[in-house]
């Protein structure tokens, strides 16, 4: 596959011109189990401790050092005592895994997820980290995962663009556009980004132009197109590039569809919590229907933000709670919680979790213990929990375990190269031949690494 | 050592636990990684390993990291070691490129001109150079190639109407000289060394004077400055002359993690960061080898040892990232004889604060008893309180001359019955800083929400004020306020709150009393409560000669200020280094094996260059000179073959070797080797003068042949690889734009200084940068002048595939997507060109923008269309068609 698409590296080379257009649907390696993907990411450092991975030891020995534990010195500096999560930890679902208490829509679909405890980061910084987790690389530049998908698989919808990412209404995440870049990969892979309150960028007509005048703009263009390309046979870039004008065309028309939520019932929008007086949880409530309707139409990929980049106070914009946990959480638990769990209850409703896949990311884990002097918790890049959800993903199922302050991983270590991989073999294809060559390498999402984890698999 | 595949000699059968290890394991527990100080690169090794803790891990499924082994193969290599581990095969290493690797042999070709070469490659496949082009197309080919822009009407004509038979030579020589030049092939080798303008990673803030190094390249290129020379300034521009001090720019053109780190293992990790970038961009422009790949293991494809990457690292050791002064010694003399002086007098003013301050050294303690006496309690940042005499008020006003510095995290208000009422008072600010898209974070709710995690912050740092209003007259008889009640800042933040405020009390909004200042209180900061101790302390006398001082240095600094500075540009920062260079097991920054010398390459220790080391203690300067030296050296076999190779690439879209930044083994062979050989060769005879070597390739016919299809040679070679027409090309990023501008006639021709931006910038905390609507006339510069903050979306360019310089862009792709059309058709940018190219003839339009003029059936049409909806939308039609975009 690498190798035919790097033909048209030169120009004008003499593949299809379909070929050169997103538009085009392409064959995985295997057969799939899951067809496209919604990745939903907590920027900031989502604790995995006041989430998912329940450490009663750390409720017992709250306020008492950490057991070898005195020399952590991380991110931000020193650390003092074990903080215990300021909310209880119960068993949810039939599985009984116990999740906090502060999740209650999410606690009900427990029982459909598959845990990882036992990531780990290679940065402890948030830009670096936030692209090591979608890209594989701490630098920027890398692809990241929607990019692959939507190079190996294009979309299965030509109206609408096959990587689409929605990012916070509070803003983007650490490090921007490169979380959804398509890096060396061709600009066509590139997630665009929008979301339910900002279109698609250039997506109308330009202001004072008439939809007549912009017609004939079209069509005199498309003359001189056909004129040309008339003169140049055999060069089928301009045959592309001809039809891509169509496929703008089909988009503008349904790009402003998609993102139009009117058409939805009160019903789903209250499951969403959209109509929720809170406006960060409307926000993050319209941005899970939107992921929702993008998948439907045969979206490839959507990246979903749940908070932003840093601000200047730590905590507020994203789940960065270095100083004060409590006030922090309280208010981004409740903005995850319905949405997430609306948008798993609506896509299971409407038969499309059969094969779509959703993720649950963030991009690295926090501190069992307080920083020093402050009701927080620093960075932790030694442990993190994800989950996936979906097509081919086994139920009620936990992989990796950390030590008993979720500290750091004890049992089967992973990394975001298994992570992806995994996802990929969901999606039908070996991470290790889904390659491009880029400066002296034929590249991977999973770099030179990265192990399907089997027991995730249903 | 230095091979790295491992694999048994095809006699033997592959008994599946050794499969299973090389397959699993040999990639970290390899004798040259030795990840854990492991290998299981031989039987004895293996065995001896795994029946130690490794295959306990293994069965626990911890090794390999990431899920372990699956259970059979765990299995299977536990009955392996039951039964004594047979192995019978001997272990045979294997590395894909060696150094007899073609680009690293000397550099040899006997033949006379470019298009011997390339006609007998053609012949070898039955196929022949196409007819030359016609002069039209021709001169919008070289014109668009050497410049980046199109043709003027008056230039097409000139050339098409010039009889002289050295016409089209006259052209190369005009457009050769011609400023664009530099700025189009400038802009390349940007590319090339992925230079950004913003410090890339979270924080990516902008580095405002990176421009100066852009400068240099652009004049490098319009100066013909040999390649050796400008290779050497690059690499050590500072220990050559202070001229060319900024062209050290390149080895900090890459990215840089500016967030603060705390722990060890990842400061260490960001400066080895810093010179993996440095490393890669180095061996990759002039060497076009993928040194890089070395840094955790010996090359798998390449002979580059791991102990090479390390050596680089350990030449470019002393490199820091920063802006510095950088001006000539003539400009720094004139401005030490003005500054100088002033300089020194601060200094002897600054002395004689010290010596004061040390007389009085004894009496400190009772003169801060004497001062605590006479001055209140300072304000805190954990809270700040005013008590006074129970008094009748609708409004209570802080008022702050400087600011609230650390913001407010609440404010309070207590009745004498100490009840806070400020909850349900109405609270009025002076203003409210708003961080970008959240106008929510410091908003003023904070100030009376009863919660002390969030603050208020007013903007800017001028008078603020806080007003707090009741309903109707309360008898108040305490105002408390903090910055960080929680205590939850550390360090300097921890002095940061309001300390000169005034509070007033109003019972009708006519008439205010003053119940405090912050003037009685002592200073909260240690510094200035030390200068007031001080000031207790001395002797009336003294007293007025410390505040005289005092004030003559601000004078002074004032004065100093005035002095026009030195400019300064993001270029190499020059330390030498506190600590050698490691090589890295398995590039882990915490496992750190033997020092590392500066020293050449061993990949070409056989080539007929000299190979050269200095010591581990060596000047860092020194390093830098003799690795340039090395690099430009005539016999080095890569440096010349790449630049030249690079040359061919921009002009027909592909070089010889289509990696041009990799001539190793995972790289493309050269279509054309003998003819890279004699264009590096050629590059090195005329004293490695590029315009020299532009012009040959310019003159060959293989250059001047039409793009025309021929479907029988498609046939054999779709890709003209072998050149048996012209590639046609579609226009990059920044000469569309800037084609667009140009045709319009707004195109702003000025060369060179700061750059402008073509996205809103923004800082809190982090920079942000947001896509704009509309592009004012400040952004109508080429392209190459634009600001290009790394992994940042700019309009037009980034969809037009323009690299986002995260990572060096040796050769961009192409694409094709809807997303282009919808940016070219719709953004304001389009249309408010459209606009500017006013009411023309409509030929005049066709030569503009196409460079020809229109046929009878174009006119009829375009004129209808302009009957109907104007000169505007015909424009912007012109600016979609592909005849605009395409180059042939």
């Amino acid at each position: 596959m690498s190798t035919n698409r790097r033909c048209f590296l030169t120009g004008l080379g003499a593949i299809a011109y379909g070929d050169l257009l997103t538009g085009a649907t392409r064959q995985p390696h295997f057969t799939p189990k899951a067809k496209r993907v919604i990745q939903i990411f907590c920027p900031g450092g989502a604790s995995h401790l006041d989430t998912f991975d329940y450490k009663p030891e750390l409720e017992k020995r709250s306020g008492q050092p950490m057991p070898g534990g005195d020399k952590d010195v991380t991110f931000q500096g020193a650390n003092g005592n074990l903080m215990r999560s300021p909310w209880d930890f119960k068993p949810a679902g039939q599985s009984g895994k116990p999740i906090t208490t502060k999740l209650p829509h999410l606690a009900k679909y427990v029982d459909d997820m598959a845990f990882i405890h036992s990531m780990s980061s290679r940065s402890n910084t948030h830009g670096p980290a936030c692209v090591a987790m979608n890209t594989g690389f701490v630098f920027e530049g890398f692809p990241s995962a929607g990019a692959w998908l939507s190079f190996a698989l294009g979309s299965e919808n030509e109206n609408l663009p096959a990587y689409v990412a929605l990012p916070d209404i509070r803003g983007i995440p650490p490090s921007g556009p490169a979380n959804w870049t398509s890096g060396f990969l061709p600009a066509e892979h590139q997630g665009v980004a929008f979301n339910a309150a900002d279109p698609i960028r250039n997506l109308d007509r330009p202001s004072g132009i008439s939809a007549n005048t912009d017609q004939a703009t079209r069509d005199f263009a498309q003359f001189l197109n056909t004129e040309h390309a008339a003169r140049h046979p055999g060069d089928s870039d301009l045959q592309a590039r001809i039809a891509s004008y169509s496929l703008a065309a089909r988009m503008q028309l349904s790009a402003p569809e998609v993102a139009n939520l009117n058409a939805e019932s009160k019903a789903t929008l209250d499951l969403y919590g959209a109509n929720s007086t809170n406006p960060l949880v409307a926000a993050y409530a319209k941005n899970c229907i939107l992921a929702r309707r993008l998948v439907e139409r045969g979206v490839r990929y959507v990246q979903l933000y749940c908070a932003s980049r840093a601000s200047g106070v730590d905590g507020l914009l994203n789940w960065d709670a270095h100083k004060t946990l409590k006030s922090d959480y309280e208010r981004h638990l409740p903005i995850l919680d319905q949405p997430t769990a609306g948008l798993i209850a609506d896509l299971d409703a409407r038969g499309l979790l059969k094969d779509t896949l959703v993720l649950w990311t963030t991009e690295f884990g926090r501190m069992p213990t307080h920083q020093e002097g402050t009701l927080g918790r620093d960075h932790n890049p030694d442990a993190y929990t994800v989950w996936m959800l979906g097509a081919g993903v086994k139920k009620a199922a936990s992989w990796g375990i950390t030590d008993d302050f979720g500290r750091r991983v004890v049992e089967n270590p992973t990394t975001v190269y298994d992570f992806w991989a995994t996802v990929l073999h969901l999606l039908g294809l070996d991470h290790e031949k889904l390659t491009w060559y880029h400066n002296g390498l034929n590249r991977r999402l999973t770099d030179v690494h990265g192990h399907v984890i089997k027991s995730l698999l249903a | 050592m230095r091979l790295l595949i491992l694999c048994i000699v095809a006699t033997v059968s592959w008994a599946d636990p050794v499969q299973i290890l090389t397959k699993r394991c040999l990639s970290c527990h390899n004798p040259s990684s030795k990840m854990g100080n492991l290998s299981l690169a031989s039987r004895p090794d293996a065995e001896r390993v795994l029946s130690g803790r490794l295959m306990e891990r293994i069965e626990k499924g911890q090794m390999p990291p990431g899920g372990g082994l699956p259970a059979e193969e765990r299995d299977e290599l536990k009955a392996w070691l039951a039964s004594g581990a047979p192995w019978q095969g001997t272990l045979s290493l294997r590395v894909k490129a060696n150094r007899n690797w073609w680009s690293l042999q000397p550099i040899q070709s006997k033949g006379t001109s470019i298009d011997q070469y390339i006609e007998v490659a053609l012949q070898a496949k039955g196929l022949k150079l196409s007819p030359p082009v016609d002069r039209r197309t021709l001169i919008r080919r070289v014109t668009f190639d050497l410049t980046g822009l199109p043709p003027t009407p008056t230039e097409i004509d000139a050339f098409l109407a010039d009889p002289a038979r050295d016409s089209y030579e006259k052209l190369i020589d005009r457009l050769l000289a011609s400023p664009a030049y530099g700025e189009r092939w400038g802009r390349h080798w940007l590319d090339v060394i992925r230079y950004g303008e913003s410090h890339g990673y979270e924080q990516n803030h902008v580095r405002p004077n990176a421009w100066p190094f852009r400068d240099y390249v652009i004049g490098a290129f319009n100066r013909d400055l040999p390649f050796n020379r400008f290779m050497t300034e690059q690499v050590a521009g500072d220990a050559l002359d202070p001229a060319v001090d900024v062209a050290t720019g390149f080895l900090v053109a890459g990215p840089h993690d500016t967030v603060g780190n705390s722990n060890l293992a990842a400061t260490r990790q960001q400066r080895a960061d810093d010179l993996d970038d440095i490393v890669n961009a180095t061996a990759s422009s002039f060497l076009g080898l993928t040194v890089n790949c070395a840094r955790c293991h010996d090359h798998k494809f390449d002979p580059i040892e791991q102990a090479d990457y390390y050596r680089v690292a350990a030449i470019m050791n002393g490199v820091n990232h920063g802006e510095r002064a950088i001006a000539s010694p003539t400009d720094k003399a004139k401005r030490d004889e003005l500054a100088g002086p002033v300089e020194r007098q601060i200094k002897s003013a600054r002395e004689k604060i010290e010596a004061l301050t040390a007389q009085i050294k004894e009496q400190r303690v009772s003169a801060e008893a004497a001062l605590k006496s006479r001055y209140r309690s300072p304000v805190s940042p954990f809270g700040t309180e005013e008590n006074f005499e129970p008094i009748f008020a609708t409004k209570i006003r802080i008022s702050a001359p400087l600011s609230f510095p650390g913001g407010l995290d609440e404010i309070e208000a207590f009745t004498p019955a100490g009840l806070n009422i400020a909850a349900s008072a109405t609270i009025k600010v002076s203003s409210t800083r708003i961080a970008d898209g959240n106008p929510d974070a410091y908003h003023q709710r904070h100030l009376n929400d009863g919660s002390f995690d969030k603050r208020w912050f007013p903007e800017g740092n001028g008078p603020a004020f806080i007003t707090i209003e009741f309903a109707k007259l309360t008898s108040i008889q305490k105002v408390a306020w903090s910055t960080d009640r929680v205590r939850a800042f550390q360090g300097k933040f921890q002095q940061n709150t309001v300390s000169s405020y005034k509070l007033e009390i109003s019972p009708d909004d006519q008439n205010w009393t003053t119940i405090a200042t912050g003037e009685s209180r002592l200073p909260h900061r240690p510094l200035e409560l030390d200068r007031l101790v001080t000031i207790e302390a001395l002797s009336l006398q003294d007293r007025d000669d410390f505040v005289a001082t005092e004030q003559s240095i601000k004078d002074l600094e004032a004065a100093l200020k005035k002095i026009p500075a030195l400019p300064l540009a993001y270029a190499g920062n020059f330390k030498q280094p506190a600590e050698a260079v490691y090589l890295l097991k398995g590039g882990n920054v915490m496992q750190r094996g033997e020092a590392i010398i500066p020293a050449s390459l061993s990949t070409l220790a056989e080539s007929p260059i000299a190979s050269f080391s200095v010591t581990l203690e060596a000047p860092e300067k020194e390093r830098r000179l003799k690795f340039a030296q090395w690099l430009a050296d005539d016999k080095n076999p890569l440096t010349p073959r790449v630049i030249a190779n690079r040359i061919w690439h921009y002009h027909f879209g592909r070089g010889i070797v289509a990696t041009p930044s990799d001539f190793g083994y995972n790289g493309e062979r050269p279509t054309h080797p003998e003819l890279l050989d004699y264009l590096a060769q050629r590059l090195i005879a005329n004293g490695w003068k590029m315009k020299p070597l532009h012009r040959e390739i310019l003159l060959s016919k293989a250059y001047r042949q039409s793009s025309a299809h021929i479907p029988e040679a498609a046939k054999i070679d779709a890709d003209s690889r072998l050149l048996w027409r012209f590639p046609p090309q579609r226009l990059d990023a920044e000469s569309l734009r800037d084609s667009m501008l140009f045709v319009s006639g707004k195109l702003n021709s000025q060369i060179g200084g700061p750059s402008f931006r073509l996205y809103k910038y923004t800082v809190d905390n982090v920079a942000t940068y947001f896509p704009m609507d509309k592009f004012g006339p400040e952004t109508y510069r080429r392209s190459v002048y634009a600001e290009s903050a790394r992994s940042i979306r700019t309009e037009l360019l980034s969809v037009f595939d323009c690299p986002d310089s995260s990572l060096p862009e040796p050769r961009r792709v192409s694409t094709v997507s809807p997303l282009q059309a919808l940016s070219l058709l719709n953004h304001s940018f389009t249309t408010d060109m459209a606009e500017a190219f006013g009411n023309q003839s409509i030929e005049t339009a066709f030569l503009r923008a196409f460079g020809r003029p229109p046929d009878p059936g174009e006119v009829f049409e375009s004129s209808a269309l302009i009957r109907k909806h104007g000169f505007t939308a015909f424009v912007r039609a012109l600016f979609n068609a592909n005849e605009f975009l395409y180059v042939y």
